[in-house]
This record gives structure tokens, sequence and C-alpha cells, in this order.
């Protein structure tokens, strides 16, 4: 039986508190600062009438730089190696948008597949996610109905939050949900039917709201498939500047590089470090060759689509797009996945 | 490392130069390592697998582990200078220590082609990719039919186990070739391709198996199929960039496929339809 529970809005940051203090929970939520919604440790005032996060919360599992193992090693002897694993802290982030969630089932499954990654998982696994639906008119750049969620979605949430107004309605989706919920001093009540029907009201009508969309995503895959080798890609992809906002911006772009950076040299010292890394830049797949299997704008776009809405689809079954919007929003030359998406499916056959 | 759990997949296994070979030597030069195990770490692997290998300070790079599986005391990797880490493996020393994780990759299905007649093409580094099925073949020679190896290099001082295919010649076809004449060649010369149209190995139940240049192997493949063989006899492997091994970083995909996991050994037939990335 699911959980549902009503928190009155002034008693927000008493639950927070409690999260902290009981839980043991280090609280993150979405702060606007120098124009920008980012997230943030919690401070004193928690306002959760973002639109989305700039950033998607993938740091949280994904941080966009992490040391792997320090290295140590004189020359002509063994290095030692220390494995740096992360803090186990646990962390509790609010305000998770639907489809950031979606995003994250979506990260779930590449850090597990084949083998496990062990620094995502020892992140994930203490990253609880608190869901606010999208009971808003969404924004323009957003389509997750098109690809499959909904503004009231749960997956790859533990809990999700309603804002009615006065008051949140809280649904538990996970055992971690539900415990978070049943905190110690948690100031959480009862739903009454009444909350209930509100909820269940607000949902239908957040999900009646329209958004733009990618049409017959079904579709998408084998259309994308047999665009391989269109000449369409040069047109879609002529003002791309490759900068590679579109995928950092992606709750699903998981793509990484290793480098070893020195901090020493006798003995030799330093850290093997993995940071985000992008398949808009030639020198992704340039081997040192100079050969490039993806050489010009156009292949990497191509690549970019691919992977969302046709690779990923194939190798897991589910689009890798979520319909959050930032790449649509963020390019700087104006590219739209949808719109691409949408050409394709008309121009190929 | 006592604490480190032992799924770390990123965490490299330490190794010890045990015997340093220069193979090649000039800008693009080849050495070969012999590398063993220490703190009593190790693991097996198959025919067309790869490792990768760590200097502690400059980074990592994906090798063709090069020795037979059937070897188990080292593991021996062939590498050519182009970069920063290649490089790096040029100036080591025997005893020195190096990082090593995997294997990583699918491998040569050896075992399906018992009875069969093998045909090996390399040219240039292409050598050390399948050298371990050359030797795993020659150890279990009753279970094949002819075993032939085309192998060219731009010049004599190009050809790597050099040695190593001389004693070939006793349980081999081994024929060699260098793109330029030279004093004292007496094998063919003229590219690899056209080596293999002139001694024109038949294609009745045969297995193709090439490795080299992606220039080589395109008019390679075009000549066997002019002799006859069939996309399911011709098998090559593929190089993209890598740098996690296991699917993850997002870099040496051909369509839906991480090469580092689904690749690096394909069949042709396999091969024509994947899109055209690597
Ligand atoms: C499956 C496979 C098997 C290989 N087997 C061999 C072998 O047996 N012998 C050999 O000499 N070389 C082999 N290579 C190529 C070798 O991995 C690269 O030459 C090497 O990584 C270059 O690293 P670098 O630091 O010296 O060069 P840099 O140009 O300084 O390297 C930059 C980075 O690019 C990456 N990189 C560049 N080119 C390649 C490439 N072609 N393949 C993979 N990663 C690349 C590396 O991760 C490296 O960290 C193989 C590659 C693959 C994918
Ligand atoms: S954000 Fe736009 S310009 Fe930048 S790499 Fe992506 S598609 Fe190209
Ligand atoms: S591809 Fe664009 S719209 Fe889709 S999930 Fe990524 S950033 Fe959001
Ligand atoms: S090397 Fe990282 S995905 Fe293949």
């Amino acid at each position: 039986m699911s959980m549902e529970k009503i928190l009155d809005k002034a008693r927000l940051n008493d639950w927070i508190a409690a999260l902290a203090k009981g839980g043991d929970w280090e609280v993150h939520a979405p702060a606007l600062e120098d124009g920008v919604w980012t997230y943030k440790p919690v401070g004193d005032a928690v306002r959760m009438d973002h639109p989305n996060t700039k950033q998607p919360p993938k740091g949280f599992s994904f941080p966009q730089r992490e040391v792997f193992f320090s290295f140590e090693q004189i020359k002509g002897e063994a290095p030692r190696l220390t494995q740096v694993m992360p803090d186990p802290k646990r962390r509790a982030v609010f305000g998770v948008r639907p489809c950031d969630g979606r995003g994250a089932v979506r990260m779930d499954r590449v850090f597990a597949d084949n083998v496990n990654d062990p620094y995502y998982q020892a992140r994930r696994k203490n990253v609880a996610y608190v869901g606010l639906a999208c009971n808003t008119p969404p924004a323009a750049t957003c389509f997750c109905k098109s690809v499959g969620g909904s503004p009231v979605s749960t997956d790859g949430l533990d809990i999700l939050l309603t804002d009615l107004g006065d008051r949140y309605h809280v649904a538990a989706v996970t055992e971690t949900g539900k415990a978070m919920m049943a905190v110690a001093g948690s100031p959480l009540a009862d739903a009454a039917a009444a909350d209930r029907k509100q909820v269940k009201q607000v949902h239908g009508e957040a999900v009646a709201q329209p958004q733009r969309a990618v049409n017959n995503p079904e579709a998408a895959p084998a259309k994308l498939k047999a665009s391989f080798n269109s000449p369409l890609w040069e047109e879609l992809a002529r003002a791309c500047i490759g900068c590679g906002i579109c995928t950092f911006l992606c709750p699903t772009c998981h793509c990484f590089d290793l480098n070893d950076e020195m901090t020493g040299t006798v003995p030799i010292k330093g850290n093997r470090v993995r940071t985000w890394d992008n398949c808009q830049f030639p020198d992704f797949t340039m081997h040192s060759s100079g050969h490039n299997p993806r050489e010009n704008t156009a292949a990497r776009l191509r690549q970019r689509v691919c992977h969302k809405f046709q690779y990923f689809h194939e190798n897991f079954g589910m689009l890798q797009c979520t319909g959050c919007g930032r790449c649509v929003s963020e390019c700087p030359v104006g590219i739209d996945i949808v719109a691409v998406v949408n050409k394709v499916a008309e121009h190929v056959a | 490392m006592s604490h480190n759990p032992p799924d770390n997949i990123y965490l490299p296994k330490l190794a010890r130069i045990a015997h340093i070979k220069e193979e090649v030597a000039g800008e693009r030069s080849i050495k070969t390592f012999r590398l063993e195990f220490v703190n009593g770490d190790g693991f097996d692997h198959q025919c067309g697998q790869c490792a990768m290998l760590s200097i502690f300070g400059r980074g990592e790079s994906m090798i063709s582990i090069a020795s037979s599986p059937l070897i188990k005391e080292y593991k021996q990797f062939s590498i050519m200078r182009v970069g920063r880490v290649t490089s790096a493996f040029h100036d080591l020393s025997v005893g020195d220590t190096v990082g090593i994780r995997g294997p990583y990759g699918n491998s040569f299905p050896v075992d399906d082609w018992r009875g069969k007649n093998l045909i090996f093409i390399g040219g240039g580094c292409g050598l050390a990719p399948i050298w371990p099925v050359i030797t795993t073949a020659v150890a279990q020679r009753a279970n094949f039919k002819n075993i032939t190896v085309f192998y060219g290099g731009r010049s004599p001082r190009d050809i790597m186990y050099r040695a190593e295919l001389e004693k070939l010649r006793s349980s081999a076809d081994v024929h060699l070739s260098v793109d330029k004449s030279e004093e004292g060649w007496n094998e063919f010369c003229g590219f690899v391709p056209s080596n293999v149209m002139d001694k024109a190995p038949p294609p009745d139940n045969a297995i193709a198996i090439t490795c080299g240049p992606p220039i080589m192997i395109k008019f390679v493949l075009q000549n066997l199929q002019n002799l006859g063989f069939k996309d399911e006899q011709i098998y090559t492997t593929i190089e993209n960039k890598m740098k996690c091994g296991i699917g993850k970083c997002g870099r040496c995909n051909v369509g839906k496929d991480y090469v580092c996991v689904k690749g690096p050994v394909y069949s042709w037939a396999q091969l024509k339809n994947l899109p055209q990335e690597y």
C-alpha cells in the first residue's frame, strides 16, 4: 500500500531538519543564485518555486570531476595506489522534476550494465530524490509527455511532492522514501480524503497541459537508423559550434574521460581523475593517428541524437531523452532536438 | 591496497616488465613487452581480447594481448610509439612496474574453427592482435588444416616478430612482403592485399582473419571477396578510441555497440550491418 501524507508548507523546514537530525541526511534543494537555479545544501529558506534547475541533479551520483585513486611511485619501484571512495554521506535532493527522475533511471542503467561502476554505485545508493510534480504550465521547451514521461511521473524518484497551494501532498515511491517520511520528528500528517481527491485533480490537470512533441516517437528509432547516410545531417548541424552545452546539461549524458593528474614528479605522485566528456568535441573519438570516425559536426550531432533516440532504445528498450528541454533552451545557436528528430522522420522513408 | 574492494574495475592490478624487445625502430617504433603480474594477481584471457595498460602519471592505453591464452606465466603486448602513454612505455626498462586491468572485449571464435584452413593476413602493427590466434592454432596444430600467414611491412626493418615468423614456417605457410623492393629481400614486393591475390588461397573450408591499417583491410576484403570468400568467413578487429573498456565512457561506439564490450572482433557479415563509424 502506498504511503500518502500531507505537509503544511510552513513546516517544510521542520521536515528537512528532522531528516538532517533523525535520518542523518544532508539535504539539497534548488536555490536561485545569480539568476541561476542550482542545487545547494539547504539553508534556512527553502523555496521550491523553481522551473527546473540549470543543471540536472546527475552530479549527485556522477560528479563533474572525481578522483578514482591516487598513486605514488618511485621510479623503478612498485607504485602505491590508494583508492579514493566517495564520502558515504546520505544526500536527499529536494525539488527534482519528474523528467530528471527519469534521467536518473537511465543513468542507473548505464552504470549497472555489463559491470557495475563502483564510484557511481557508492554515490547513488546514498542519494534519495524527493521529486516535485510539475503542475504549472510547462516551459515552452518541455516535451516529457511525447518521450514516455509525464509531469507527475514517479520514475527514479523516492518521493513525489505535489504542490496543493498551502501544503504539499507527499507520496512515497520507494522504501527509502517511506523511511524518510516516517523519520523521527517528521511533521507529516496523514492525507485526508479531500487531499487525495485534490491531488488527483491537480495531476489530471497537469497531464492535460499542452506541450510540444516529438511526433510519433515509436517510429523514431527506425527512422533514425534509416537516416544514417542522409545528407540532412549536414544541413541540421550547419549552425552547430560544437560547444557541448547540450550534453553537459543533459540529465542522461554519461560520457567521461579518464586522466592522470600529477601533483609531484620525484616520486611520481598524482591522481587518476574522471571528468565529464562530450561527444560534440572532435577529440572525443580522434585516434592518435589523426583518423576520426566522427570527423565533422554532422556526424557528432547525429551521434547525440541517434544515441538518445535510437541506440539507447536498441540497447535498453527506452528512449534516452526525457524531454527536459535543456539542450533546446541552452543551445547558443538554437539547435532543437525535437525539430531534428521530427525533420529526420519527415524526410527519411 | 589491502582495503580495496575486489570489484573496483577501474583499479589496475600491478605487473612487472620481465622482458622488452625492440621489434621495429624509427619514428613509429614498436616494442614488445612481457608483463608478469605481481602480488599473485592476474586474469585469464581469450584470443583477441585487450587490456588497459597504465603508466601512473601518464594515463592508460588499450592494447591487444598479443600472447596466447595458453601461456599463463606472462602476457605480452606489442606497443607502437604514437603518443603520451605509448611513448612512456617505450622509455621503460625491465623491472619497472605498470598497471593493467582487463581483459576487455570479445574474442575470436577459435573453437568453432576446428578442422578448417586458417588464413591470417596482417599488416604493420596489425600482427599483434592476431598473434594469439596464430600461436594458439599452432600449439593445437592437429585441430586445424592448413595455416597460412600473410604479413607485410613498409620495408624489411618494419617487419615485427621476425624471428618468430621464421620459426613459424615449420608449422605454417608464411608469406612475407614489403611495400618497396630492397637489396637482400627475396620474398614478395608489394602491398599485402596484392600478395594475397598472388598466392590466391582458396575459400573452401577456410576462415580469413585480417588486421592492419584501415586502407589495407579495405583492399584485403575486396580481394578475399574476389577469391570467393563469403562474409561469414572473414574476421577483423576494430580499434576505436577507448577510455573505460566497459561500455560507460561512451566514445568507442559503432552505432549501438560499444566496441570495448561487443568488439573488437567482428565477422564481415556482422560489420557490414553496422554504421561505418570506425
Ligand atoms: C581494441 C584496441 C586494441 C589496440 N591494440 C593495440 C596494440 O596491440 N598495440 C598498439 O600499439 N596499439 C594498440 N591500440 C591503439 C592504442 O590504444 C593507442 O595507440 C594508444 O591508446 C594511444 O595512446 P597514447 O597516449 O600513446 O596516444 P595519445 O594520442 O597521446 O593519446 C590520447 C588518448 O587517446 C586514446 N587513443 C588514441 N588513439 C587511440 C586508438 N587508436 N585506440 C584507442 N585509444 C586511443 C588513448 O586513450 C589516449 O589516452 C589498440 C586500440 C584498441 C582500441
Ligand atoms: S549546444 Fe548547440 S551549438 Fe553547442 S554542441 Fe550542442 S547542438 Fe552544437
Ligand atoms: S536530450 Fe535534451 S531534452 Fe532530452 S533529456 Fe537530454 S537535455 Fe533533456
Ligand atoms: S571504451 Fe568506454 S565505452 Fe568503450
